[in-house]
This record gives C-alpha cells, sequence and structure tokens, in this order.
C-alpha cells in the first residue's frame, strides 16, 4: 500500500470532502489550435452521495472524469491549471505509480460503450479477476471465485455458467453489468459512471440505474454520474453540476434545480423535455448550436444562444454566483431567471 | 471446429487433385526433349531415347501418366530420376535442410519483426520509430538476390565473420545469414504490420479500461495491446510459410545450400520432371497445410470468430 491508500490520509481520517476538483482547467493541442475542453471546474463529492454532472458533447464533463482518472491521452489533452484532490491529496502531483493504485482501488470508472470497453479475447470472468490477481495478488482460482461472486452481486443469471463466456456473448444491459462488477471489485470509495446506460435501451437503462444506486447503498462510496439526459438523474442523484462551454454553469441540490432553475441553460434544457401534458404544442429547442471550443464566445460561453442576453454579458465572464448555501448560478441575471420574467 | 477441421481437409483433396493434374500437364507440354541432349556433343541414338521415353512413360497419354504419378505419391515410391537416383533419397536429403532454413526465417520475421513494430508503434514519430520506417523501407525496396549478394560479400567476404557459403550438412549456425536474407522481405512486412495494429489499438477502448484498471503499463501493453495487435500479424506469419519455401530457391542459389531449392532449379535446367513435379506437388501440399492451421489458429486468438 501508499501512503495515499493508508497512513495519515487513510480511509475515514481526512475531514474535507472525499473527492475535490478546483477550478481544473485542460486543454487540447491540436492542428486547428488550442482547444480549451475544461475551464476552471469544481465541483466535489462525499461518501455516499451522487453528483450527477450534465451536460451536452463537448462540454467538458468526460473529459473531467477522464482528468481524475487519469486516462486522460496526453498530448494532445494538458492540464494547465487546478487541483485534483482525493483525501485531501492533489493527486495530480503524485508519481505515475501512486495514481495507477489508486485507479480500481480507490476511484473507478465505467464506460459508456461497455462492447468496446471490455477485451473482446479474453473471458470476462478473467477480466473481473485481472483487478484481484493485480491489485491484491489473489491466485487464479481464488479471483476467479470473487469474480462470480461480483457478477451475482450484479445479478447477472447464472454467473457461475457464463464466467467463462466473451464479451460478445452478452447482451448489451449484461455487458454493462460487467463493466460495472469489474469497477466495484476493489470496493473504491469513487465511483465514476461516464454516460453509463446511453448506449442501452430504456427499459434496460432504469435496472442499470437502479444497480447502480443500490450497490452504492451497499458500500457508501460517492458516485459521479455523468450524462446528458436529465430524466435518468431525477431519482438517483443529490445534487447536480450543469457544464457548458468546459465550466459549471449551475449547481443545485436535484429538486431545487428541477423546481426553479437559476441558469437560462438549465431552463431551456428543462423545457426542451416532452411532457405529456403539452401534447400537441410544438417543443421547445435551445436556439443554435453549442459553442466551438476553438473559438470560446467572448464573456458567458452561452450569450449567443441566451433569451435573457444584455450587452455586458459579451464582455464580462460570470462568476458562479452563490444563491444559498448548497446553490450557485454563473449568470449575471439568474434572479430574473428565477423569477421566470423573459 | 472439429466438423469444421474435417469439412476443411476434405476440401483438401478436390485442390490438390486439380493442383497436381496442372503441374503435370504443364510440365509435360513444356517444348523440348528432356532426353535429346543427355549424350553429350552429339544428339543421342534413337533407340536410347525411345527406351528411356519408354521407362518414364513419357509415350503414354497424359491422364494414364497423371494417374501413375498418383500411385506413385500415395504408396511414396516415386521411382528414380533420369540419372537412375531414386528420388525418395534426394527429397529425404533435401527437405530438411530447406525446412531448418524455412523455420529459422520465421523465428527470425517473428522475433525480429513483432518487437521493431511493437517499439516504433508504441512511440510514434520518435527515434525508434524513424529507424525502423527507414530500415524497412529499404528491406522492402531491395530484391531478396540483392540483399543476399550484399551480405555474402560483405559478412563472408570482407569482414570474414560468416562462411561465404553453405557446408553439406548445413547446421543451424551456418544458417543464420542466409534464414535473415530469406526472412528479410517479410520481415519489413511483419514489422510494418504490427507497427499499424499497435497504433490502431493503442487509443481503443479496452486498452482505456486496462489502464482505468489500475494495470501496469507492462501489463497494459504486454497483455491487452500486444494479444489484440497479433492476430493480423499471427495470420499473415503463416499464410507466409510456403511462399518462404518456394522463396528460398533463391536463397539457397546464393548460399550452395542444398535444400529442395537447389535441387528444383537442377532439375528444372535438366528438364528433369521427375523431380519438379513431386516437389511442386509438396510445395502446394505446405501451402494448403499452413494456410488450414492459420485459419484454425485464427478462431483460437478471435474468440468471435466462430466455425459452423
Amino acid at each position: 500500500m501508499v501512503e495515499v491508500l493508508s497512513g495519515p490520509t487513510g480511509r475515514g481520517s481526512y475531514s474535507g470532502a472525499l473527492l475535490e476538483v478546483e477550478n481544473l482547467h485542460v486543454e487540447f493541442h491540436t492542428r486547428q489550435g488550442v482547444a480549451k475542453a475544461v475551464n476552471g471546474v469544481t465541483y466535489s463529492v462525499n461518501p455516499g452521495e451522487t453528483l450527477a454532472v450534465l451536460g451536452e458533447s463537448g462540454s467538458g464533463k468526460s473529459v473531467t472524469a477522464q482528468t481524475i482518472m487519469g486516462i486522460l491521452d496526453m498530448p494532445p489533452g494538458k492540464v494547465t491549471g487546478g487541483e485534483i484532490r482525493f483525501r485531501g491529496v492533489d493527486i495530480l502531483k503524485l508519481p505515475e505509480e501512486q495514481r495507477r493504485r489508486i485507479r480500481g482501488e480507490g476511484i473507478s470508472m465505467v464506460f459508456q460503450d461497455a462492447l468496446s470497453a471490455l477485451n473482446p479475447v479474453f473471458p470476462v470472468g478473467w477480466q473481473i479477476a485481472e483487478m484481484f490477481r493485480i491489485h491484491r495478488g489473489s491466485s487464479r482460482s481464488d479471483a476467479k471465485k470473487k469474480a462470480v461472486e461480483l457478477m451475482d452481486r450484479v445479478r447477472i443469471p447464472g454467473a457461475r455458467d457464463r464466467v467463462n463466456d466473451f464479451p460478445h456473448q452478452f447482451s448489451g444491459g449484461m455487458r454493462q453489468r460487467i463493466m460495472i462488477a469489474m469497477a466495484i471489485a476493489l470496493d473504491p470509495e469513487i465511483l465514476i459512471a461516464d454516460e453509463p446506460t446511453t448506449a442501452l435501451d430504456v427499459t434496460v437503462q432504469a435496472q442499470i440505474m437502479g444497480l447502480l444506486a443500490d450497490l452504492q447503498r451497499d458500500s457508501n462510496m460517492g458516485l459521479i454520474l455523468i450524462t446528458h439526459d436529465l430524466g435518468v438523474v431525477a431519482d438517483v442523484a443529490d445534487k447536480i453540476a450543469v457544464m457548458y462551454g468546459g465550466r459549471i454553469v449551475e449547481t443545485a441540490p436535484v429538486h431545487d434545480l428541477y423546481r426553479t432553475p437559476a441558469h437560462p441553460y438549465t431552463k431551456g434544457l428543462l423545457e426542451s423535455i416532452p411532457r405529456v401534458d403539452l401534447k400537441g404544442q410544438e417543443l421547445y429547442a435551445i436556439k443554435g448550436m453549442p459553442p466551438n471550443l476553438l473559438e470560446m464566445p467572448s464573456g458567458c460561453a452561452f450569450h449567443p444562444r441566451c433569451p435573457y442576453r444584455r450587452e455586458d454579458c459579451a464582455t464580462a465572464v460570470p462568476p458562479l454566483y452563490p444563491i444559498s448555501g448548497t446553490r450557485g448560478s454563473a449568470c449575471h441575471y439568474w434572479r430574473e431567471v428565477v423569477d421566470g420574467s423573459r | 471446429m472439429g466438423r469444421y477441421t474435417i469439412r476443411r481437409l476434405l476440401q483438401l483433396i478436390p485442390v490438390l487433385l486439380g493442383t497436381t493434374f496442372l503441374i503435370n500437364y504443364m510440365v509435360w507440354q513444356l517444348p523440348g526433349d528432356p532426353f535429346a541432349g543427355r549424350c553429350g556433343q552429339r544428339p543421342c541414338p534413337d533407340s536410347y531415347v525411345s527406351a528411356m521415353r519408354a521407362q518414364f512413360g513419357l509415350d503414354q497419354p497424359i491422364l494414364l501418366q497423371y494417374w501413375q504419378f498418383l500411385k506413385n505419391m500415395l504408396s511414396g515410391n516415386l521411382g528414380v530420376d533420369f540419372n537412375q537416383v531414386p528420388v525418395v533419397t534426394q527429397l529425404a536429403d533435401a527437405w530438411p535442410i530447406t525446412i531448418r532454413l524455412a523455420l529459422l526465417a520465421v523465428a527470425i520475421e517473428a522475433v525480429i519483426g513483432i518487437s521493431a513494430g511493437v517499439l516504433s508503434g508504441l512511440k510514434r514519430g520518435g527515434f525508434i520509430d524513424n529507424v525502423v520506417t527507414i530500415s524497412t523501407l529499404f528491406l522492402l525496396s531491395l530484391p531478396v538476390f540483392v540483399t543476399g549478394f550484399l551480405l555474402q560479400w560483405l559478412l563472408g567476404v570482407q569482414f570474414q565473420i560468416i562462411t561465404p557459403t553453405v557446408s553439406d550438412e548445413a547446421p543451424i549456425m551456418e544458417l543464420i545469414v542466409p534464414a535473415f536474407v530469406l526472412a528479410s522481405l517479410n520481415m519489413a512486412f511483419t514489422a510494418r504490420l504490427t507497427r499499424t495494429s499497435i497504433v490502431e489499438n493503442r487509443r481503443s477502448d479496452y486498452v482505456r479500461t486496462a489502464i482505468a484498471k489500475g494495470l501496469t503499463n507492462r501489463r497494459v501493453v504486454g497483455v491487452h495491446l500486444l494479444r489484440n495487435s497479433l492476430i493480423p500479424v499471427l495470420t499473415f506469419l503463416g499464410t507466409e510459410v510456403g511462399s518462404l519455401m518456394s522463396g528460398a530457391i533463391i536463397t539457397e542459389g546464393i548460399f550452395n545450400i542444398h535444400g529442395i531449392g537447389g535441387l528444383l532449379y537442377r532439375a528444372i535446367t535438366g528438364q528433369d520432371y521427375t523431380i519438379v513435379v513431386p516437389i511442386a506437388s509438396l510445395l502446394v501440399l505446405v501451402y494448403l497445410v499452413s494456410n488450414l492451421l492459420v485459419d484454425l489458429l485464427y478462431g483460437v486468438l478471435d474468440p468471435r470468430i466462430r466455425y459452423e
């Protein structure tokens, strides 16, 4: 074990939040120029808490998660500022070997497309068992026994008979369960789920979300749920961080956010959900296109698409204004948004 | 898989019949009389020519000759060549040497080609990558006989590290440089194929997963990345075993190795079909069997492949 996992900052002895991302900046250096993917993201997760990170493609939500995991391709990616503290230790400053040991043991990740994320040429049981063999030095037979237990735990029917099957022999939902089994194998404190249900049928989506919620309750781990689907997060999340153009534009406890959104973007997202009581009416859509990361709009990145726009929105970058203890909105005119006047 | 193998083996029969018939037919259709020039300065007497034609059945129709050839192949009795030396003993002397040369060449291809490909693929644009790209381009653009004569002259004559020609018993140590020459083209191709495969798979999702699992870099590359990247490379190496054997003709000529290449060359110039036909047929068989083995190996390497 390394110092990060035991010693003065070991499990439970640190008083701050379990995982804190602070003012993180990530850039990609491409042939076309510098793409600013993450521009000062700050969030935190505590044991047993679920943070939903909401945003469209290119909002920086996945890049933030990949930076936490340390699986960002560098180059072209580059962390240009900020800290990621796990139990109070800035893991961005740790040597690679210590970071490697945190992966799987401390922080784990579930990916979107389990078919391509699982190795096609190894049996699923072998891939789960690898966690125990590498991190814990378990014997092959012990590790395999634990793999079967985990497959049972994520409710794969007939786990014992299927442990030697290959990923392509499973359905999409079952494959995602195997990914989850692999991620929770070592009982991590933080689980990052990057769009875990996007590639699945709606009925299977609900099962997977339910499974994640159950597993979290049993083990009291912190869950970061990355999604672009507002409907998925309502039941399971405790708090939500809405991202746009590499920034957090609104953060709030989940029910407050649904009841009274305090940022025009969040409000637009909520209004563009189809509702049964408004059947027959034209569906609302946020005008314009997501920002080009190579040429970010000046001032507030959302201002070209914003119905509340004033002149100063194009020049002054809005900070995350505190609304109440746990809420914040990065809009100069959040009061108007909350009041509903447009 | 068992049924698939049996079906594939049964498929070999018509292919073998067809190819061996074509070999027989074409060889007997070649212009010139094989016996006319065997009596020094003067033309051979008619009595000799007709006696020889009768002995080797050249006066019979082609179908009958082919039937005789099949019977001989199946019984293992290939008779004697035009000099009345048993064909089987000549083949038995030559085959082991060529097989040794070919296996050594495959080993060189695999070890050097794959290592070079992996190293250059992992650090694309780095120093090793440039060295590998340039040297493989060099090897690919040189014909085998140029590489062969060059190495023979350089290592054998100038620096005298090796003996320029291989002795009759063809010990492994003397075969290393000839095997390298024989392997050179395929080795360069193997390196490039491996490099492409590594580059392609390095950014794949399952490699990212392997990193996210907290595996050591050595394990991510050595187990997860390599296992997937080597599937096309091993298939290539397997299918090339057959062509390696026939390609040995040039290399064996340069280094004076008494394998089937040399035997085949002498038999062709002497128009001795009793040797040309069995060797060509055996080369076909080697090619077919190695292809079958590769197809079966493919299913072992990639579980997504289904045999029905």
